[in-house]
């Protein structure tokens, strides 16, 4: 294993001037910047760009069609606050995160302290659960929607086999979003599970022997030793599924399209409807800020945790 | 890729040949449609499509199935900043009015005033394609809604002759009915409406979701909102039609089409295709007249572009002339279910023969004495958009009626004010 | 925590059959007949290869992936190692910066950007091209971060005896950090290439032409269309699926460990 470079690591005797000391042409100076240009101009172009451009188009009235965009100030963002779909959207994408959340990071503990050893049936069987998080997820999608099909669906054929009468998954309100947190726990639990045994894996094995010694039972050890020592991973993992939940459109766009009644109508998905198919550019944009702003404080909150706790586990 | 750039290799150097002397130049239009090319609508426009380019051999007609006519317009309008809009588009005749309205659409006026065809099509066939005055589309493809059943299930639901099925508590009784004695084999009574079917509805309600003269928004009407209470019921309260064609309004067609559904409320285009696959259990009668006998034409025409350039618009509209003349209406009626939509379709053979051996084609034209055409101010777009989660929202129990039209009416009187700016 | 018990290692194997069990019987009904499992039967067949392929474009869908992914994986290589071996390597004016600014898109979600760029890519007229599928994905600043660190790990001394022996800067990265950060680079192009061959959202609003599909729009178009006569062809859907996710299936043996330690080293990011 290659060493696992970190933020945290930053060696402190370590002059970062690629030049020796004697000095540095002034080609030499310059060649850093090209080094960076490609990737920078790329950065800017289609991403920083695009941020000034959404935060300006949620200020405006656009189509598509029309030949002008008015400036309608925050009018944009008060009609989205005052919609029912704006709270619909955010109630059904914090409602998803509630829920498979802690339904991804439970079960992907609990698998990844059973398939900690290194013997082969354990590779493999990590490798089972590891596959879908690299599939494709439209792949998936469109599986899943084969396996909750009301008609000649798998999960139907198999209740009927046990003399249960078909359930309409995707089609009732009630089920919809549950099907489809499932199906997101199914692709990406692999992912929580590799950074689960990593972080089971740094923790010393002397640890463990000496809450045996202590005569402590398994259960004991898993609450007095795993669970506080794999804290760290677990904040990072209940961030980063947060955020990911705040952007999952693809399983929704193949299997419901935010339906039925906007029962699964998530913030992403809502977003490609009023700007891709309802072509409201301003709403549209104002809701991408939105989201923007959402997910960055997320991810301010995951910097401030978890760059303190990573220290711990490192 | 190849065949592609040998087409377009032979093409130009027919045109570089032919410069000097008659004008051969080779044109290439690109056609959006929304008739799936594996089922028989597709197929009969394949049909005409080919009997159009061996007429015409200078022009090369590339057409693009792009889905239904949503998916139509919403590519359509993403398409216009990109410039990467196709030169003739079929759009739904209620939606095209936002286009027409932004200059998206060619004003097809002068075209149709020279061309012999205006004088037969029908009096409705010509007024879909009006907007303020001008003409921007020409029919292609006109229907109305119809109610089909099934005979068999009717029969094995102990109706031993045809119910009364007129008002909408006829329709229901007939549907419980259904749904009591067969829904052990999974047969429910009726499928969920489509929104064509809705409108139609709401209009033998005597009502509408647009008055067709003051333009004003009936959504929010007593008799609309009565009309949509009743369309929830049958889901939610009844449960005589199965909420899978709520979600996705094809599947409830498909269950029609599979024998798992007595009732379906549907455009007459779907006829060709309901009769192939349920054969002589078919049968067609009008749609009900709950308060008054009034069923929407639905359907669509064929648009140029006002991008395209001239020579392409001039081949453009040859297509579209062409493909509403006798035989290839004709073609298209005995190939789909769409109605006649010029006057000399049911001289040709083909029509007489679908006449005759397809019992029931025929009720669309039958219900033309109170059919009539909707208003298509641009907000209708975004209205019909709007329309399906809110429908999904009644239908399925979620949230009541009479405030969500209440509440969408308000929007949709909001937006139309925003489109008018 | 070491677990010796055969017992459960066989049960680990059903575990694993069990969770995949999805996506295993879907490759298996890639290859029934559409009758026959509507009927309750069982017949086998390719035909719904030869269709996916053949009447539904599917070996062009597959060329426009493979494709697409492998260009956006060399560009964003290339790019990202050369940025890594600058930030690494150099000191200079805004470095801490223009590194910062690159950190940060990893916060920023790529939606917001979606009406603009297509907006952008509208305006240049690249919008239903390859290069409009191509460029707006190609910067990594996962793997410039990824690599940067990697490199750092690197010790210095190799670079100073290059430098001594006369190399300049780009040998030095050509000939020294290439080769010893090849495991790093491999993960992270890997990381990429999987990210662009699943990525939906992008290539379904940019591209309108059913030629420059991606795997991932041609496979969600196609279900959504409804194949079939009344009933949806599911055994023609699942073929089309399997396809689009065959590469990814192939390499997975090889290339697990390779993901592993990405992902792994990624999180402590």
């Amino acid at each position: 294993m290659a060493p696992a470079p970190t933020l945290m690591q930053n060696p402190p005797g370590q002059t970062s001037s690629g030049c020796s000391p004697t000095g540095c042409p002034m080609v030499r100076k310059l060649l850093p910047y090209l080094y960076i240009v490609p990737l920078m101009a790329f950065i800017a172009v289609f991403t920083y760009i695009p941020i000034v451009t959404s935060i300006n188009l949620s200020f405006r009235e656009w189509d598509f069609l029309s030949p002008t965009m008015p400036f309608v100030g925050l009018e944009n963002y008060k009609l989205l606050l005052s919609s029912t779909e704006f709270w619909n959207s955010l109630r059904v994408t914090a409602l998803f995160a509630a829920f498979s959340v802690p339904l991804r990071l439970g079960l992907a503990l609990l698998i990844a302290s059973w398939l900690t050893s290194d013997r082969f049936e354990t590779r493999l069987l990590r490798g089972a659960f590891f596959l879908p998080s690299v599939t494709s997820t439209v792949s998936i999608a469109v599986v899943f929607s084969w396996v909750f099909a009301t008609d000649y669906g798998v999960a139907n054929e198999l209740l009927k086999r046990i003399g249960v009468d078909k359930i309409p998954w995707l089609q009732d309100p009630r089920i919809a979003l549950w099907v489809l947190i499932l199906v997101n726990t199914w692709k990406q639990i692999g992912y929580d599970i590799v950074i689960y045994i990593a972080g089971l894996q740094a923790i010393p094995d002397e640890l463990y022997d000496a809450a045996s010694v202590d005569g402590g039972g398994r259960f004991h050890v898993f609450r007095r030793i795993t669970l506080p020592l794999v804290m760290p991973t677990t904040y990072f993992l209940l961030v980063i599924s947060v955020i990911e939940a705040f952007q999952v459109f693809t399983i929704v766009s193949v299997m419901t399209h935010g339906g039925p009644a906007s029962a699964t109508d998530m913030l992403v998905n809502m977003l490609y409807r009023v700007g891709f198919v309802l072509f409201d550019i301003g709403t549209g944009s104002a809701l991408a800020v939105l989201l923007f702003i959402i997910l960055i404080a997320l991810a301010l909150i995951k910097s401030r945790v978890i760059g303190r706790k990573v220290h711990y586990e490192a | 890729m190849t065949r592609n750039f040998l087409k377009l290799a032979g093409a130009s150097l027919i045109a570089l040949v032919g410069a000097t002397s008659i004008s051969m130049a080779a044109t290439t239009i690109t056609f959006w449609h929304s008739f799936d090319p594996e089922k028989p609508n597709g197929k009969a426009l394949a049909e005409i499509i080919g009997n159009f380019e061996a007429a015409n051999p200078g022009i090369d007609i590339q057409s693009e199935f792009i889905g239904n006519y949503n998916d139509i317009v919403a590519k359509l309008q993403a398409a216009i900043p990109a410039h990467r809009e196709p030169d003739a588009v079929i759009m739904e005749v209620t939606r095209y009015g936002l286009f027409a309205d932004r200059g998206v659409l060619t004003d097809l006026s002068d075209y149709v005033e020279k061309d012999p065809l205006k004088n037969d099509l029908f009096d409705f066939a010509r007024e879909v394609g009006m907007f303020k005055g001008k003409n921007y589309i020409v029919p292609f493809n006109s229907s109305t809604p119809v109610l089909y059943y099934n005979k068999d299930i009717f029969a094995r639901a102990g109706f031993a002759e045809e119910p009364a099925l007129k008002t909408y508590d006829d329709i229901l009784k007939v549907s419980k009915q259904i749904t009591e004695k067969l829904g052990v084999e999974g047969i429910t009574g009726i499928a969920a409406p489509g929104q064509f079917a809705r409108w139609g509805l709401v209009m033998d309600n005597d009502s509408d979701l647009i008055d067709s003269k003051t333009g004003d928004i009936l959504l929010d009407s007593a008799n609309t909102i009565e009309a949509y209470q009743w369309m929830a019921s049958l889901v939610h309260e009844h449960k005589v039609a199965s909420a899978d064609g709520v979600t996705d309004e094809d599947m409830g067609r498909d269950a029609f089409l599979q024998g798992k559904v007595g009732i379906m409320l549907n455009s007459t285009g779907t006829y060709v295709r309901s009769k192939k696959a349920i054969g002589e259990n078919l049968a067609v009668r009008p749609m009900p007249c709950n308060k008054v006998c009034s069923v929407p034409i639905g359907g669509a025409g064929i648009g140029i572009l006002s991008t395209a350039e001239q020579d392409v618009k001039d081949a453009a509209y040859k297509f579209i002339s062409f493909a509403a003349n006798p035989e290839s209406n004709a073609i298209w009626f005995a190939g789909t279910g769409y109605m006649p939509i010029n006057k000399h379709t049911a001289d040709q053979q083909k029509a007489k023969d679908a006449l005759a051996k397809q019992p029931g084609i025929d009720v669309a034209i039958s219900q033309l004495d109170f059919a009539r055409g909707r208003p298509r101010p641009p907000v209708v777009t975004w209205m019909r958009a709007s329309e399906y989660d809110l429908w999904q929202a009644m239908a399925l129990g979620q949230r009541d009626v009479k405030e969500v039209l209440t509440e969408f009416a308000a929007k949709t009187r909001a937006e139309a004010e925003r489109l008018a700016k | 925590m070491k677990l010796e018990n055969p017992l459960r290692s066989a049960a680990a194997l059903i575990v694993g059959l069990v969770f995949l069990s999805p996506a295993l019987y879907s490759i298996w009904l890639s290859f029934q007949t559409a009758d026959a499992y509507y009927a309750g039967g069982l017949e086998f067949t390719l035909d719904n290869y030869g269709r996916a392929v053949g009447q539904y474009h599917f070996a062009r869908y597959l060329f426009n992936s493979v494709f697409v992914s492998g260009i956006v994986t060399l560009g964003g290589i290339a790019m990202a190692t050369l940025a890594a071996y600058a930030f690494a390597r150099f000191t200079f004016r805004g470095s801490d910066l223009l590194f910062g600014l690159t950190i940060a898109t990893l916060m920023i979600p790529s939606h917001i950007s979606l009406i603009p760029n297509y907006l952008t890519l509208a305006r240049v007229g690249l919008l239903d091209s390859y290069a409009g599928l191509i460029l707006p994905p190609m910067a990594s600043a996962f793997a410039t971060f990824f690599l940067r660190q990697y490199i750092r790990g690197i010790p210095r001394s190799l670079d100073e005896a290059a430098y001594m022996d006369g190399a300049s800067s780009l040998q030095v990265l050509t000939r020294v950090i290439v080769p010893l950060a090849r495991p790093a680079i491999l993960s992270m192009a890997l990381y990429i290439f999987i990210n662009e061959w699943n990525s939906y959202i992008w290539p379904l609003v940019a591209i309108g032409k059913s030629d420059l599909y991606t795997l991932q729009v041609g496979l969600a178009r196609l279900y959504k269309i409804n194949p079939g006569e009344d009933l949806i062809d599911w055994p023609l859907v699942m073929a089309a699926s399997t396809i689009s996710i065959l590469p990814v299936l192939l390499g997975f043996a090889l290339v697990e460990r390779h993901l592993v330690r990405g992902i792994t080293m990624g999180a402590v990011k």
